[in-house]
């Protein structure tokens, strides 16, 4: 018989018709009314003298705590995406600065930031720009000519950090006319070389490039 | 300040409702930084680095000169 039922599963077929559905569904009064359960009497719970705008009053404040907290929640999510957007430190230790040279005389330094760092950028005379080149290598402690340490001799542009210890040196001083260090009293020439002192180094040169009247350092 | 006064006051009108929300919400949100900040430190007292950074400096008084 079961390999019959395997075999021929067509036999199974829908024996029993649709049954009509006769439960009529009953009304809240009939379910009530059939309901077997005892209600409890409230009447000793229920206050006499209910203060219907103590209730209101409660309602309304609670509606406006979850609105208060969820607008504050809803604030501070806003501000987390926002704070997202804006620049993150790994994108400002790229950044460049933009100079513009048009406005500074020649014969003057200007200071600049640039990533934290001091960029000094003299407009050299064509004096100073003949001392430089005048140096005689022999009497350098890291001989470097000035065309070297220069794209374009009018624009002396380099990190104002003293090799030595780090200070910032000041400019247009100095036994070489031009910067010297007050920490340790390193003398620097007015192409940054170092001349006398304990700096083993002359001042680094950062990469920067001239546009129309503009120097993008970085 | 009876119930009566505090509903007629703050929530008969949605724009005094929404806008107290709003204010409470500004308020809520400083407030509730400063008692969490306030509670994080006390909790933390003694591993802070205000709190170390004060040890350190008494430890080598003036010993550091690292500007040269």
């Amino acid at each position: 018989m079961l390999s019959n039922l395997i075999r021929s599963p067509t036999t199974v077929r829908t024996l029993a018709k649709p049954v009509a559905i006769t439960t009529a569904k009953l009304s809240t009064t009939q379910l009530i009314n059939k309901s077997t359960y005892r209600t409890p009497n409230f009447d000793d719970v229920l206050k006499e003298d209910r203060n219907m705008d103590k209730s209101r009053v409660f309602s309304y404040f609670m509606v406006g705590s979850m609105g208060l907290l969820s607008s504050a929640g809803a604030k501070s999510t806003v501000e987390t995406f926002l704070s997202s957007m804006s620049a993150s430190a790994d994108v400002l230790a790229m950044a460049k600065v933009e100079v513009s040279l048009a406005n500074i005389p020649v014969g003057k330094n200007v200071v600049v930031k640039w990533q934290g760092k001091p960029v000094f950028i003299r407009h050299r005379t064509a004096h100073e720009i003949q001392e430089a080149n005048e140096v005689d290598m022999s009497s350098l402690k890291d001989p470097q000519t000035d065309a070297d340490r220069v794209q374009n001799p009018e624009w002396l542009i380099m990190l104002g950090i003293c090799t030595h210890l780090g200070c910032v040196p000041i400019g247009e001083s100095g036994d070489f006319g031009g910067w010297f260090c007050p920490c340790h009293g390193s003398h620097y020439d007015i192409s940054g070389r170092i001349r006398k002192g304990p700096a083993p180094l002359n001042l680094e040169i950062p990469q920067y490039e001239f546009s129309e009247d503009k120097v993008i350092v970085g | 300040m009876s119930f009566a006064s505090i509903y007629k006051v703050l929530f008969k009108r949605n724009s005094i409702f929404v806008g107290t929300v709003f204010v409470g919400a500004f308020l809520f949100q400083t407030e509730f930084d400063s008692a969490i900040t306030k509670w994080y430190e006390n909790r933390n007292k003694g591993k802070l680095w205000k709190d170390v950074k004060a040890t350190i400096g008494s430890a080598n008084n003036g010993a550091e000169d690292d500007d040269e």
